[in-house]
C-alpha cells in the first residue's frame, strides 16, 4: 500500500510537468534579448532597405525598390562583392593548409607537444587591434620591418597589388588556430589501432593522411572548410586598421562597406541593403555545406 | 645503431616542430621585442631585432599618455556583466529546455535555432541606430546589452544537463525539492567545470570584440581596449614604440586566458561550432 502511492507519487513527480509558468519564465530572458537584439533588428533590416534615411538611421520616407535599385545598378556594388569573394577565397586556401599541415604535425601526441600546439593555435586569442599594431609595424613603408630585412621601399598597404595580399596574410594569421584545433580534435578521432595495422601493412605517410586521416576526420574538415568562409566574410577590424578598404577599394570588401556607408556616409538604408547581401552570402553558403555534407562527409 | 636513431628521431621532430612555432608567432616576438625599443632606435634603419639596451620606457609613456586603465575598466565591467548575465540566462533557458515539457517549447527552441544562423555582423548596423535611439551610446549598457546572452552558450549549458543523470532530478524531487531549489543548490554548482569553459571562451570573445564597441563609443572615456589601441594605430603618432607597448598590454589577458585555458576554450568552441 505504502509501496504504491509511493510509485505513484514518484511518477507524477518525476514526469515533467505540463503547463506551468516557470519554464516560460525561465526561458523569457533569452527569448526577450533574442528577440530585441537578433530578431527585431534583422526583420528593421529588410525594413529600412525599402525607405530613405535621416542621419541616425531611422526612416523618413518609403521608397519601395528604388534604393535596391540604384545599388545593384552600381559598379562599386559588384567591385565590393567580388573583392569580398576573393578574400575570402585566398584566406579560405591559405588557413586551410596550413592549419592542415599544423594539425598532421601534431597528430601524434607526443611529451612536449602541447608547446608547439599552443604556438600553431594562439594568434587565435590575439584580438585584431594588437594584431594591427603589429603587423602595420612590419608592413609599413617607412621605418617598416619587412622593407628594412628585405631592403625595398614598399608601401605595402597603400599599394593596389599589395594590400589585399597583406590584408589575407594577417587574417590568415589570425585565423589558422581555431581551424587548427577543430583539425586536431578530427585527426586524434582516428583509431590508433587503425593506424597501427596500416603501419604493418606496409602504407607509407601519405597513404595513411589520405586514405585514413583524413576520411575519418572528414566532418571537421568539411567545418574547416565554410567556417573560413564565413569568419572572411566577416572580417572587419583587420580591414579598417591596415588599408581603411583601399588603395582604391582594393580592399573594400561588403562588411567594410556596410561599416563606411553608414557610419561614414550616413547612408543607413544602403548598408542594410548591403547587410541583407552579407546575410545571404553567409546563408547560402551554410546550406551547401548541410546539403553537401551528407554526400561527402563519412561519418564514423 | 638503429636505437640512437630512433633515439635523435624524437627530439628532432620536437625541435623542428617547435622552430615552426616559433616562426608562425614571429610577429608576436616582434611585437614583444620591439616594444622594448627606444623611439630613436625604432626610427633608424637597419632594425634590429634584439636591441642591446631593453627599456621599458615606452610602458610607462602609455601609461601617462595613454587612459589605459580607463579602456581596461570599460571593457572588464562589460565582460563581467555580460559573462554573468550569459551565464543566468543561458542556465535558465537550458535548463528550461532539458528538464521541462511545456507547449511552446519547440517553438522557441526554433526561435534559439534561427537567430544562430543570423550573424551579429548583420544586425549591427541596425542595433547600432536601436541603442542610438536609446540614447545608449557611450554607456556601459550601449557597451554590453547585446553580449548578454548567445547562442552557443545556451548549447553549452544544454548540453551539460542533457548529460546529467535524470536519478539527480528523480531523487531531489522526491526529497521535496523544487525546481528552483534543484538549479540553485545542484545543477549549477555541479556545472561549475561547463560555467568555467564558458566564462573563459566568453571572455577571450568578448574582451576581443572591436566592431560594436567601436560604433557605440565615441568619447575616448568610454572606450574598450581594442577601440582605444585602434586610435592609437590609425592615429597620426609618430611614437610608434608607445603603440606596440599598449598593444602588448591589450593583448596579455587574453593570451594569458588562453595559455591556461585552452581546454576550456577548446570545449568552448568544438560545442559552439556550428555558429562559428
Amino acid at each position: 500500500m505504502v509501496w504504491s502511492k509511493r510509485k505513484q507519487e514518484r511518477e507524477l513527480l518525476i514526469r515533467p510537468k505540463a503547463n506551468t509558468l516557470l519554464p516560460y519564465v525561465f526561458i523569457a530572458p533569452a527569448i526577450f534579448l533574442f528577440g530585441m537584439f537578433t530578431i527585431y533588428p534583422f526583420i528593421r533590416t529588410f525594413f529600412l532597405s525599402f525607405t530613405l534615411t535621416n542621419k541616425y538611421g531611422n526612416p523618413t520616407k518609403f521608397v519601395g525598390l528604388k534604393m535596391w535599385k540604384r545599388i545593384l545598378g552600381q559598379k562599386e556594388f559588384w567591385n565590393t562583392l567580388l573583392v569580398t569573394l576573393k578574400v575570402a577565397g585566398i584566406t579560405l586556401l591559405g588557413t586551410f593548409s596550413l592549419s592542415l599541415f599544423f594539425a598532421l604535425l601534431s597528430t601524434t601526441p607526443a611529451s612536449g607537444g602541447k608547446i608547439y600546439q599552443t604556438m600553431y593555435a594562439l594568434p587565435m586569442a590575439i584580438a585584431s587591434s594588437p594584431a594591427a599594431a603589429i603587423f602595420v609595424f612590419i608592413f609599413r613603408q617607412k621605418n617598416g620591418l619587412l622593407n628594412s630585412l628585405i631592403g625595398t621601399n614598399i608601401a605595402w598597404l597603400q599599394n593596389v597589388d599589395y594590400a589585399i595580399w597583406v590584408v589575407c596574410f594577417v587574417t590568415i594569421w589570425m585565423h589558422v588556430g581555431s581551424s587548427f584545433i577543430f583539425l586536431l580534435v578530427g585527426f586524434r578521432n582516428v583509431p590508433d589501432e587503425l593506424l597501427e595495422s596500416s603501419i604493418l601493412d606496409g602504407a607509407n605517410v601519405w597513404q595513411r593522411i589520405w586514405h585514413i586521416l583524413i576520411p575519418i576526420a572528414s566532418p571537421q574538415i568539411f567545418f574547416v572548410l565554410f567556417l573560413n568562409i564565413n569568419s572572411s566574410f566577416k572580417s572587419f577590424a583587420q580591414i579598417k586598421l591596415l588599408t581603411g578598404g583601399g588603395p582604391v577599394n582594393s580592399t573594400m570588401t561588403l562588411i567594410y562597406s556596410i561599416y563606411k556607408n553608414a557610419m561614414i556616409n550616413g547612408r543607413f538604408e544602403t548598408a542594410c541593403i548591403q547587410s541583407i547581401f552579407l546575410f545571404l552570402l553567409i546563408f547560402s553558403i551554410t546550406r551547401i555545406q548541410f546539403s553537401l555534407e551528407k554526400k561527402v562527409v563519412y561519418y564514423q | 645503431m638503429k636505437t640512437t636513431h630512433a633515439k635523435m628521431k624524437k627530439p628532432l621532430l620536437f625541435l623542428i616542430k617547435t622552430s615552426l612555432g616559433i616562426i608562425f608567432i614571429f610577429p608576436l616576438i616582434v611585437g614583444i621585442s620591439f616594444s622594448l625599443h627606444t623611439e630613436q632606435e625604432l626610427g633608424s634603419l637597419p632594425l634590429h631585432l634584439f636591441t642591446p639596451k631593453p627599456t621599458i620606457e615606452n610602458y610607462i609613456k602609455v601609461f601617462i599618455d595613454v587612459p589605459i586603465f580607463n579602456y581596461l575598466r570599460n571593457t572588464l565591467i562589460t565582460c563581467l556583466v555580460a559573462i554573468l548575465s550569459q551565464i543566468v540566462i543561458a542556465s535558465l533557458a537550458a535548463y528550461s529546455f532539458v528538464f521541462f515539457k511545456f507547449r511552446l517549447k519547440k517553438f522557441f527552441w526554433a526561435i534559439i535555432l534561427s537567430t544562430m544562423i543570423i550573424p551579429g555582423e548583420v544586425v549591427v548596423i541596425t542595433n547600432y541606430v536601436t541603442i542610438q535611439n536609446l540614447h545608449l551610446v557611450n554607456t556601459y549598457a550601449g557597451l554590453f546589452l547585446t553580449s548578454l546572452i548567445s547562442g552557443t552558450s545556451i548549447f553549452m549549458m544544454r548540453q551539460y544537463y542533457m548529460q546529467l543523470p535524470k536519478d539527480f532530478k528523480e531523487a531531489a524531487i522526491l526529497d521535496g525539492c523544487g525546481d528552483v531549489q534543484f538549479l540553485i543548490k545542484i545543477a549549477i554548482p555541479l556545472s561549475v567545470p561547463t560555467i568555467s569553459a564558458l566564462a573563459i571562451y566568453q571572455f577571450v570573445h568578448i574582451y576581443n570584440a572591436y566592431f560594436w564597441p567601436l560604433l557605440v563609443t565615441n568619447k575616448d572615456i568610454w572606450r574598450t581596449i581594442q577601440v582605444g589601441i585602434s586610435y592609437l594605430v590609425t592615429g597620426d603618432v609618430e611614437e610608434y614604440g608607445k603603440i606596440l607597448g599598449a598593444a602588448m598590454i591589450a593583448m596579455f589577458p587574453t593570451v594569458l586566458a588562453f595559455i591556461f585555458g585552452q581546454d576550456y576554450i577548446i570545449k568552448g568552441m568544438v560545442s559552439g561550432g556550428i555558429k562559428g
